[in-house]
């Protein structure tokens, strides 16, 4: 059940609020959905090389979570995603796009198949609308759990063996993209190998009744392991690095954009291979069938660019002087040792021919100094360890 | 592939129906027509009300048939004849002062000249009006955003029909299209019977009130009609409502459409691309079609024989969302002689005789409705065709047959519960119409909204397949983005009320449909 007070509250705090608080020592706070959550806890960088080298723990609570049950489930979920999805076993995860009825993307996020006629929808915005239009005409039943699940990301090369030190075993055998339920402390608890910072990883969704207990745990069976709690800032710059769009940045979310042009197609986005157009129906097909023949507007890339100034938000040109893009995400990466962006490239841009020059601004002193640096484009991840697929994981 | 060996299959064999398969039978395709009922004719046919008393079953005026159609499918030789036409409207009121339509001269209840005047010239503006929704509903509209250079042309048309209609006209269609018919009235009429009995023509059939924004589009739609060159005129054929579509029948029959009674269609059969393979009959048998053609409602078509699994989640939002909830009911009476109404001349009896007094009363019926009620005053259109056919009553016996608007398809006391108290208060109000009727009944009936869903398979038992408003006109007919005929199902077309230019007996949408499937087909 969501809760109703919001009108008492303004936000609330996550089931962890009280750990979270007293360890975000810089008390930088921000608000994610209903939900109050640290920005930062006492440094970003730091924050940042402990989910690279050790461990860390961010509080994903405020996460929309929506639950999927009924007899036509499976069918349900084939026709609202654009993926195939029968190819997402029971105790899998899966990463998915959907669209509006113009092919646009609505969201992205990712599915647990956690049982037989049973999906959890884990994203960024409010789906209880799309879902229930959706569910016209099959039995299913949708529900919103986001008050009622608490989430921890535990993120880093030392995360299984914490887990390990835990007690829950067999951790190491989940495979990328798996999910096992384990006991904890009576109640029931859903470990799933997946993340946001493209590193061996760990989600962890639980009842809030144990919320505090299992942090409790889990830092004090971490200490040893290097473990630390992580903010968005944090956050935004291992996403990055592991080459994961975030809506609302890396592209508009359909239903809140205002100008024709400026949505994406899941084409547009970099994402071809979560649209399945040999599905007979989904949200978007028809849309999509005629961008396939009509070619689409946008290209997302990846890119490397010169120098060591973060691009963000620049305007990109090609050598003739002509704007061909724009960065939506940027960083200067300390794992690849790269500057790095996302980026949005329309016409006149030709693939292999034209290149990429970003125009940076950066602040020198209050005086702010441009840049042109050229770019070349990135096809892999910027980060991309062996220990993210490794199964089973290794022990650091 | 030639059009010779495609095969359609037209799903419900009501007028629209018919007259699409005709076209495309004529164009050399190869048409089955699968109707449900043992009867050819949907709401447009004959219904024993008791032994030997015919009445018909929905519609019982004809009005709005498209002349051409008339012509070229040869109706007239297939058999259709008028038992009467050009029929007068006469306005009943309680005091007994009927006031009398005729054409474009009214007489009667004290009109004044100046009244007959303002009259004349109400109608002319109107059906200047009305003829800009004429020439709109002769083609399938147009896509709007489409850069096809045909849409480009129609949507090109529309425009220029609205500006040759000159300066004035031009400015009582943006003035009108958006109002309601209670502040148009009151702008022409002080004579409140007068603007009663014409409101009642924007209503009739509908879910609305006078002072519902969107009344002045029903209003014009109804007066699109012509019969023998005669805008807005009524007829009733000769042997029943069924000999309007019988003639019909016999058009698409020598047109080659092979038609198949009593069989009710299960399921559009698709294929795993979502590709049309044929149907389904209830009884399981198959039938292969390389086109489908429904002539039945659209939510109907896509909710029920396509199935929502089989679309995309925006569009059965869109289809479930068309405003189709049904406002209509039919009050029919088996008579043991002719009553006598209050105010009316007996030779006059034979006449469209309307109940709607005051637009007072007609907005009272409406707010009843709004709240799942009924009123015990509800506007009705009666005609007793037996006076000009003898052959739907025994001798010297009658029928009654009304229209009784207001009356919801969502009743809060449901319909089983209502049913019996609205038909005793419809019998009440024609005892104080036409004193002594009661005695003269050999029996009645009245069909809900409800009846009529149950009878001819039309969600919510609206008669025009969907609310003749804004919304649901032209281009956003049955919805946006699902105009002209076609439908997100390949080789899937709509022929129906629910397309454009929708309800009524006019056949365009059939005759629309048949042109646009042979264009893109062959």
């Amino acid at each position: 059940m969501l809760q109703q007070d919001h009108y008492k509250k303004s936000v609330y705090k996550t089931p962890f609020h009280e750990r979270t608080s007293e360890l975000n020592i810089l008390n930088e706070w921000t608000r994610w959905k209903d939900y109050t959550v640290s920005t930062n806890y006492f440094r970003t960088d730091l924050e940042y090389f402990a989910v690279r080298n050790t461990t860390g723990v961010i509080d994903y609570t405020p996460m929309v979570k929506q639950k999927i049950t009924g007899p036509d489930s499976d069918e349900f979920v084939n026709r609202f995603f654009t993926r195939d999805m029968k190819k997402i076993a029971i105790g899998r995860v899966g990463y998915v796009v959907w669209c509006d009825e113009q092919g646009q993307v609505l969201d992205d996020g990712t599915v647990f198949h956690i049982r037989e006629n049973e999906y959890w929808l884990l994203c960024v915005e409010r789906q209880l609308d799309n879902l229930g239009i959706a569910a016209i005409g099959f039995d299913v039943k949708i529900e919103e759990i986001t008050d009622d699940v608490a989430c921890l990301g535990v993120q880093g090369p030392t995360s299984c063996s914490i887990l390990k030190a835990m007690g829950f075993e067999g951790i190491e055998h989940l495979k990328p993209f798996d999910i096992k339920h384990y006991d904890f402390q009576g109640q029931e608890i859903m470990i799933s190998r997946t993340g946001f910072s493209g590193d061996l990883g760990y989600e962890v969704c639980m009842v809030n009744e144990v919320a505090l207990n299992f942090w409790d745990d889990l830092f004090d069976k971490g200490e040893i392991y290097g473990i630390h709690p992580f903010g968005l800032d944090a956050l935004d710059l291992v996403r990055i690095e592991a080459g994961l769009l975030v809506p609302g940045q890396d592209f508009m979310v359909a239903e809140d954009a205002i100008r024709p042009g400026s949505t994406r197609s899941p084409f547009e986005l970099g994402l071809s291979w979560l649209v399945d157009l040999s599905k007979p129906v989904f949200n978007g097909r028809q849309a999509l069938l005629e961008e396939k023949k009509r070619g689409s507007r946008y290209t997302f890339v990846k890119l490397n660019i010169n120098g060591n100034k973060p691009a963000e938000g620049s305007y990109l040109y090609n050598q003739s002087g002509k704007k061909i893009g724009n960065v939506t995400s940027a960083m200067f990466s300390p794992s690849a040792k790269a500057n790095i962006a996302f980026a949005s490239l329309h016409d006149p841009w030709k693939k292999g021919k034209d290149k990429i020059v970003a125009e940076i601004y950066y602040q020198k002193d209050l005086e702010w100094n441009k840049v042109m640096e050229e770019a070349t484009i990135v096809t892999k991840p910027f980060f991309d360890p062996d220990r993210k697929r490794t199964t089973p994981a290794e022990l650091y | 592939m030639t059009r010779k060996n495609k095969n359609i299959a037209i799903i419900g064999g009501g007028h629209n129906g018919l007259i699409c398969g005709s076209y495309l039978a004529k164009a050399g395709f190869k048409v089955d027509l699968y109707e449900a009922r043992s009867d050819i004719g949907g709401m447009a046919s004959t219904r024993e009300l008791a032994d030997g008393y015919l009445v018909p079953g929905a519609a019982h005026l004809l009005h709005q048939i498209d002349s051409g159609i008339q012509k070229s499918l040869k109706l007239k030789q297939h058999g259709l004849s008028y038992a009467a036409s050009g029929l007068k409207t006469i306005s009943i009121n309680p005091k007994g002062n009927a006031l009398i339509f005729d054409d474009d001269n009214i007489s009667g209840d004290d009109i004044t000249l100046r009244e007959q005047d303002q009259y004349k010239e109400f109608k002319t503006t109107m059906k200047k009006l009305s003829g800009f929704f004429k020439r709109a509903y002769q083609s399938p509209p147009p896509r709007l955003g489409s850069e096809d250079r045909k849409d480009l042309s129609s949507l090109m048309k529309l425009g220029w029909n609205l500006r040759t209609m000159g300066k004035d006209s031009m400015r009582n269609m943006l003035k009108f299209i958006a109002v309601n018919i209670h502040d148009v009235l009151n702008e022409y009429f002080e004579h409140e019977h007068i603007k009663g009995s014409i409101a009642l023509d924007a209503l009739l059939g509908n879910r609305l009130g006078p002072r519902t924004n969107n009344s002045v589009i029903t209003y014009l739609h109804q007066l699109t009609g012509d019969l023998n060159g005669v805008q807005g005129s009524y007829a009733i054929p000769k042997g029943g409502m069924s000999s309007y579509t019988q003639a019909l029948q016999k058009a698409a029959e020598s047109a080659g459409v092979t038609i198949h009674l009593n069989s009710p269609i299960k399921q559009i059969d698709l294929d795993s691309d979502n590709k049309v393979k044929g149907l389904i009959l209830e009884n399981d048998d198959t039938v292969q079609a390389d086109i489908v053609v429904s002539g039945i409602d659209p939510r109907s078509t896509f909710m029920c024989l396509v199935g929502a699994k089989h679309l995309e989640p925006t569009m059965v939002h869109k289809i479930s969302n068309i405003r189709m909830r049904g406002n209509t009911s039919k009050l029919h009476l088996a008579l043991s002689g002719l009553p006598v109404f209050k105010g009316v001349e007996p030779d006059d009896m034979g006449h469209r005789i309307i109940n709607a007094p005051t637009m007072k009363y007609l907005e009272l019926a409406h707010d009843f409705t709004k709240y799942g009620q009924y009123s015990n005053e509800l506007p009705m259109e009666i005609i007793i065709p037996s006076i000009h056919d003898d052959t739907l009553a025994p001798k010297g016996r009658h029928v009654l047959s009304a229209i009784v608007n207001n009356t919801a398809y969502h009743l809060k006391d449901g319909w089983d519960d209502s049913k019996p108290k609205i038909l005793e208060n419809c019998l009440n109000q024609l005892e104080n119409m036409a004193p002594g009727i009661k005695k003269l009944i050999v029996h009645a009936e009245l069909l809900s909204p409800v009846d009529f869903e149950n009878e001819y398979g039309v969600t919510g038992g609206h008669w025009h397949h969907g609310e003749l408003t804004f919304d649901q006109f032209l281009m956003l007919r049955p919805i946006p983005g699902m105009a002209q005929y076609t439908s997100t199902i390949e080789s899937l077309y709509l022929c129906g009320a629910g397309s454009h230019p929708g309800g009524g007996l006019m056949g365009l949408a059939g005759k629309n449909a048949a042109n646009e499937i042979i264009s893109r087909e062959s």
